[in-house]
């Protein structure tokens, strides 16, 4: 934290547009968004460990997957915080003396910047992207408009230098998610929106498969933002001797890559990534013909299960451990009996990660249609999980966890679509965040995306979002019951943008959310220190503890415990007291609680007519916007209609933009980075990584490489075969139905082979 | 497994502009996938029932939406759930004989007061046998019997008792009020009344809007006795009182999603409302039930966790708590489950008005409520996962147990009393013995969340029981479980704290006012006990508790299930396919 503290001024000055604070907006255009209603009660100074703000992402042209993914790292808390905090402030080099602006960044973004693929940065429709504008639909409730509005209000943040020369480190996806994470940390707004140009062209220059402005599988992407993590700062660890040790030359660049060690030995902990997401598969194949029985441990980041339909997580957890016979094309290479023999196969969980990141396989090779699939199978997903898939030397099998992000996939199939992920977040209740938006939401709305067919002819775009990424924390059942405490006392945060919702159900919240809770009385709890690395269900799970009585629903439950206390003494003594006395207690007793009841139910009345009078003024306010917003509406409505070329109310005017950002990519990639002239077409070395994936999932190498092998330079030649990245999710081999894990370290020797 | 998505059922029925069918269909599939194969013989699907969803009203049709992210959540609906009804007193447990083998022995009263009765679940049988009979229940001192401002509104009713009983005072036909649609009775409903044998199952069921009064043991099925529609509101629960029921007399009490109550009684078309506008809980009512022979009581478990009795003969008032001090703050913090508070006891000298009384059991939803055979306790599941067995005579929790994780979905108890049934979103059936206190077994097999679980009264004897799961899974499950089965070594082995019950329990028992008591009564050693000797179970860990496995598990719909019966010659279970324009269906096996 005293790292942080250091260049946390420079850092905020960085970024001029910081210092608009949330309220300080033209007050008739935007009435307050729903996020800023929700964080209206939030007093006192910010937290330091980044808990409490809420920014959104900007969209760079279908680069919701990295925005969905990040975001959901961001509110894992210790994640977030090791981030933070490496390297150790031991190891950073010497900040520039009273520097305001730290050093001068080691590069800066090539990208043409402000972004112009950004749908909602197209304000007035950039001349030449008329495809895109026409499809937006301009009503005040369209997510596009709020997105565009999230903008205007900012601050954004343009990430759009590389500091990682501040943090002695070589540039890498790694220091680009620090700088994100650092820029949100530092910044005095509670929200805004964050605008990750470097960090995706670290991206897409490490990386071929990211670098079209295709939709990306978004688990594709968490898994190897991980494992570049992982690698980042083991680089750095290597490259670091230890303070008071030997020199350990080594100055290679991390693009030239180095194989995974443990590399603890000099005190550098490097292993925060494992000891967060990694847990520990054990996979026992028992030969059917000698009967011998062989055991390989396999670690993994995230569990990928099959779906099959009406089912739960569950049911798929188990399903991933059934027992499967390794026959015909798919036998075991038994060593003791030396050759193919058939087996029996079973994987169960031996270490449990601390987050499980658990990825519902809907993208499915069907050999009928030779392509992917998706899959909207209706797989229900409970708020709290513990695995039965452990094996019996498994430790702290009964391990609690707590569901606290849910990554979405809008959309028809894998090729085109949508992320977003709803995340909890500490004491904020749950949130969605869809790139530039981000916006309460009540926590039934977390179980809306359980899938199902959608029916046809039913006109309902909620039919196309699905879970697909989910995770859990772990917790305690202590941590749960505290939730659960406070979930009666917290207001329910609604979507007033929604317009016709708010009035009916809406309403109706209002009404019990003002009456339990007079929303002055709230604070924010703020933390000694960020705790998250020692005891995450401490920090993550478990709302503060002081937080019950200082949001307490109903005035009376302030006096609460001075009142229980009394009675608990009361009762101790009357049992040594006389009868008398006993009853003369019993009867002061009553008399006390009976003018407790009566200040109370005047209390309550009292807070009614308040909340009455606070709920007609928010009535009135509300009419005041309405009228505001027809006003606006009036002049926008117009240019709206012009550019809706679309029938109205034929499909997703979401799902079309993003699908149709990726005709204009060429426009967003430009300079070196340009690839080649049709970025649908995707190099050779994707379906390479897939057969190898095959291999792997056979069983038989822990071959593991998704290294797309090509760097930046090299510009592998585009090859004919229009596969999509996605493709090397779901590969061809007929192990393909059966489940599958991933531990997919890059090693990075393997790129000069290519 | 993996299978491609069957085809739409009902072909085009859910298509825009499609014709929306009015009508019930009865089907007769045959094959042996609609056949259950078990130790006993043999069940076969004999009728599938599809119920005729009604449109949307008008002034509520869903607009077309384009927003995947909308929050905009329709009127809440419950899966359709049935209660039946026969109308001559059931001759279970005395006639078992069609599915039964060797006749029923009553356990004799033993230990724990709640463990006596063998009076059948939940479910609609029973004035039969010993625990059932009237003369059972004024020998013990019922639901608020004790409150003499009860008394003097109960007496005039209790005079006109089984001769005339109070019907409700509107006429549901000729209504004009706005929250009734419509209401379509059948064109002969006079001759059908009485051709309908007093053997004959009636049927409620509710389907969105609608609910309807069928006659399963006529020959036509698919013909509505009565059909009534709301105008917005959806019926999410209903019960019928079995204590009440005639030939000429059904007390059907009704709960919606927007807190309201009615009581409604179908052979006179007249009904009542209660709890209008939620003017005592506005939030929706998941679950409602009589309160056991009980002619004018019963209890609706509201959304935001509070169980309220009310009096169908009372009107409502606003509903201020009488105490809501939460009384057990203390422990709150100690990490307990929330406390359980009198919102109004039935103490209470204010008995004028409904609620009769009023508990908040949890800050999340309940689930399920069922009552023990005997009438004297209650066990209600909820949202946060727990499982409350409740003295609701004396107000007070007798024991808190907790799901593996998730929340508990459904409930009920076993003809004899002794054990709980749960299920829930960890996917399991988890059988619970009261006697013991204890987690008994786990019973794994559902590939989905667990929505409903009932004993098969006609297949338990005092050691061994049979009862059913269904799921969302579409399956139905059958199990069997033994009293020598469950003396496996694992499962005395557990790991938790769970047998201070007595002194505090007997101290407290019959407390007359106990609004304040909770705090009081903590004894020094108390992290699991909490005041008036409720008991807070801890979670068994998977490796310490006896899995038990079903002996069928079928998929018997397309559909999520979330309603499941037995009756004396059939099971039935119905679908959650509530949402859209198909129809639900309710699928008898026999």
């Amino acid at each position: 934290m005293s790292f942080l503290s250091k260049f946390k001024g420079g850092a905020s000055t960085s970024t001029p547009a910081n210092a608009s604070s949330a309220g300080k907006k033209d007050p008739h255009t935007t009435p307050a968004t729903p996020l800023e209603k929700h964080l209206r009660d939030v007093a006192g100074p910010l937290r330091t460990d980044g808990s409490d703000k809420f920014f959104g992402f900007e969209n760079y042209g279908s680069t919701c997957y990295s925005n969905s993914i990040v975001q959901c790292l961001y509110y894992s808390a210790p994640f977030r915080s090791h981030v933070i905090n490496f390297p150790p402030s031991e190891y950073l080099p010497k900040p520039p003396s009273a520097n305001d602006r730290p050093v001068a960044p080691r590069s800066t973004s090539a990208i043409p910047w402000p972004n112009l693929t950004s749908p909602a940065r197209k304000v007035p429709p950039v001349p030449g992207t008329p495809a895109a504008a026409g499809q937006k639909e301009e009503t005040k409730d369209s997510p596009e408009y709020r997105k565009r509005m999230a903008l205007q209000a900012g601050p954004v943040l343009d990430m759009i230098h590389d500091n990682s020369n501040r943090y002695g480190m070589e540039e890498s996806l790694f220091t680009g998610l620090k700088d994100i994470f650092e820029a949100i940390l530092t910044n005095s707004s509670r929200m805004g929106v964050v605008s990750p140009h470097k960090f995706l062209e670290i991206l897409r220059r490490e990386n071929e498969m990211f670098r079209s402005a295709m939709h990306q599988d978004a688990h594709e992407f968490l898994n190897l933002l991980l494992n570049e993590v992982v690698e980042n700062v083991e680089a750095f660890s290597k490259q670091h001797p230890p303070i008071n040790g030997v020199a350990h030359a080594n100055g290679a660049p991390v693009e030239n890559g180095l194989a995974r060690k443990e590399t603890a030995t000099n005190g550098i902990d490097t292993r925060w990534v494992h000891d967060l997401f990694e847990g520990l598969l054990t996979s026992e194949t028992r030969c059917l013909t000698c009967e011998n029985t062989s055991q390989r441990d396999e670690p993994f980041l995230d569990l990928s299960v099959d779906l099959a339909a009406h089912t739960s997580v569950t049911s798929c957890l188990r399903k991933f451990s059934a027992e499967e016979m390794l026959c015909e094309r798919n036998k075991f290479h038994c060593d003791n009996c030396g050759g193919l023999q058939e087996a029996e196969k079973r994987m169960k969980i031996k270490r449990l990660p601390r987050v499980l990141a658990l990825h519902l396989k809907r993208f499915k090779y069907t050999e009928d249609l030779q392509r992917l699939q998706k899959l909207f199978h209706r797989v229900v997903y409970p708020f709290y999980l513990r695995l039965f898939n452990t094996s019996d030397d498994a430790e702290d099998p009964d391990r609690l966890y707590e569901l606290y992000a849910v990554v979405v996939h809008i959309g028809g199939g894998p090729y085109h679509g949508h992320y977003v992920s709803i995340i909890k977040t500490q004491d904020r209740g749950w949130l969605l965040f869809d790139d530039e938006l981000v916006e309460p939401v009540d926590k039934s709305y977390v179980l809306n995306f359980f899938g199902g067919e959608p029916i046809p002819g039913l006109q309902d775009a909620k039919q196309l979002a699905c879970a697909y990424v989910l995770f859990y924390q772990e917790t305690t059942l202590e941590a749960m019951l505290k939730e659960q405490e406070m979930e009666g006392q917290k207001p329910v945060p609604t979507r007033t943008s929604e317009g016709e919702v708010a009035k009916d159900v809406g309403l109706n919240n209002l009404r019990n959310g003002v009456t339990a809770h007079p929303p002055a009385v709230a604070t924010p709890i703020i933390p000694d220190e960020t705790d998250g690395l020692e005891s995450l269900a401490h920090a993550v799970t478990m709302p503060s503890v002081a937080a019950p009585a200082v949001q307490a629903p109903l005035e009376p439950t302030q006096t609460t415990p001075a009142e229980g206390l009394a009675a608990t003494n009361k009762s101790w003594k009357e049992r040594r007291l006389e009868a008398k006395e006993k009853k003369a207690a019993a009867k002061a007793a009553e008399k006390e609680l009976d003018e407790k009841r009566k200040e109370a139910s005047a209390k309550r009345v009292e807070a009614w007519k308040k909340a009455d009078a606070e709920l007609k003024s928010a009535i009135e306010a509300s009419k005041m916007s309405a009228v505001d917003e027809a006003s606006k509406r009036g002049d926008e409505v117009p240019k709206g209609l012009a550019e809706n070329t679309a029938p109205p109310g034929g499909g997703l005017s979401r799902f079309r933009t993003t699908s149709l950002n990726l005709k204009n990519k060429p426009k967003f990639l430009s300079g070196k980075d340009r690839g080649p002239a049709s970025m649908e077409k995707l190099p050779s070395v994707r379906q390479e990584v897939g057969g190898q994936q095959a291999v792997d999932g056979n069983g038989v190498a822990d071959a593991g490489e998704l290294s797309p092998a090509t760097t930046p330079e090299m510009k592998s030649p585009p090859v004919t075969t229009p596969m999509s990245p996605d493709s090397a999710r779901s590969p061809m081999s007929p192990d393909s139905a059966s489940k599958r894990y991933r531990f997919s370290i890059r090693k990075k020797e393997s790129q000069g082979v290519t | 497994m993996f299978v491609l998505p069957p085809p739409p059922k009902y072909g085009n029925a859910g298509a825009p502009g499609a014709l929306l069918e009015t009508n019930n269909l009865l089907e007769h599939p045959t094959g042996p996938e609609f056949q259950l194969v078990v130790g006993e013989g043999t069940y076969t699907l004999t009728d599938e029932l599809l119920l005729a969803t009604p449109p949307p009203h008008p002034s509520d049709a869903p607009q077309p939406n384009n927003n995947p992210l909308a929050t905009t959540i329709g009127p809440q609906s419950a899966g359709t759930k049935l209660s039946l009804a026969t109308l001559s007193p059931s001759r279970w447990p005395t006639h078992r004989q069609s599915r039964g083998h060797g006749a029923w022995h009553p356990i004799p009263p033993s230990i724990q007061e709640e463990a006596q009765s063998p009076r059948g679940d939940a479910a609609p049988p029973a004035n039969g046998g010993l625990f059932g009979s009237a003369t059972y229940y004024s020998s013990t001192v019922g639901f608020g019997e004790s409150n003499p401002a009860l008394q003097v509104v109960a007496a005039p009713v209790k005079g006109n008792k089984k001769d005339q009983k109070l019907k409700p005072k509107n006429n549901i036909i000729k209504s004009n009020s706005s929250y009734v649609s419509r209401v379509i009775p059948h064109d002969n409903l006079p001759k059908r009344l009485a051709e309908h044998s007093p053997d004959g199952l009636y049927a409620f069921a509710n389907i969105n809007r609608a609910f309807v009064w069928l006659d399963l043991s006529a020959e036509a099925k698919t013909e509505n006795m009565t059909k009534v529609l709301f105008t917005k509101a959806h019926v999410l629960c209903h019960d019928v009182n079995a204590w009440t029921k005639s030939g000429s007399h059904l007390d059907i009490v009704m709960g919606f999603n927007t807190g309201d109550v009615i009581w409604y009684e179908p052979m006179s078309q007249k009904y009542a409302r209660l709890n209008k506008n939620g003017a005592i809980n506005a939030s929706p009512i998941q679950c409602i039930a009589w309160l056991p022979h009980k002619e004018n009581l019963f209890i609706a478990a509201h959304t935001d966790g509070t169980l309220v009795v009310y009096d169908k003969d009372k009107e409502d008032t606003a509903f201020t708590p009488e105490d809501g001090l939460p009384t057990d703050h203390a422990h709150v913090d100690g990490g307990q489950k929330p406390a359980f508070r009198i919102q109004k006891s039935v103490q209470s000298p204010n008995q004028k008005s409904n609620p009769v009384a009023a508990w908040s059991v949890s800050n999340m939803r309940i689930n399920g409520i069922a009552f023990a055979p005997d009438g004297q306790s209650l066990a209600v599941v909820c949202e946060d996962g727990t499982l409350t067995i409740l003295d609701y005579i004396n107000e007070r929790v007798i024991g808190v147990y907790r799901s593996y994780y998730g929340a508990m979905l459904c409930v009920t108890w076993s003809p004899d009393g002794r054990y709980v049934l749960t299920g829930g979103q960890d996917d399991l059936v988890s059988i619970w013995s009261l006697v013991d206190q204890a987690l008994v077994a786990r019973c794994v097999g559902h590939e989905s969340w667990v929505t409903d679980v009932k004993f098969d009264p006609w297949r338990c004897d005092e050691r061994n029981y049979r009862f059913g799961s269904i799921g969302e899974d579409c399956r139905l499950l059958l199990w069997d479980f033994s009293v020598g089965m469950l003396r496996r070594p694992n499962v005395r082995n557990r790991g938790s704290f769970s047998t201070h019950v007595s002194a505090n329990r007997k101290e407290s028992a019959n407390t007359v006012n106990r609004i304040r008591s909770n705090s009081s009564r903590e004894p020094a050693d108390g992290v699991e006990i909490k005041g008036d000797g409720e008991v807070v179970h801890a979670v068994d860990s998977k490796a310490t508790v006896a899995v038990l496995p079903p002996v069928m598990s079928k998929s018997v719909d397309e559909h999520p299930l979330c309603w499941l019966g037995f009756e004396e010659k059939c099971i039935l279970a119905s679908c959650k396919d509530g949402n859209n324009a198909r129809l639900a269906g309710v699928c008898i096996v026999c």
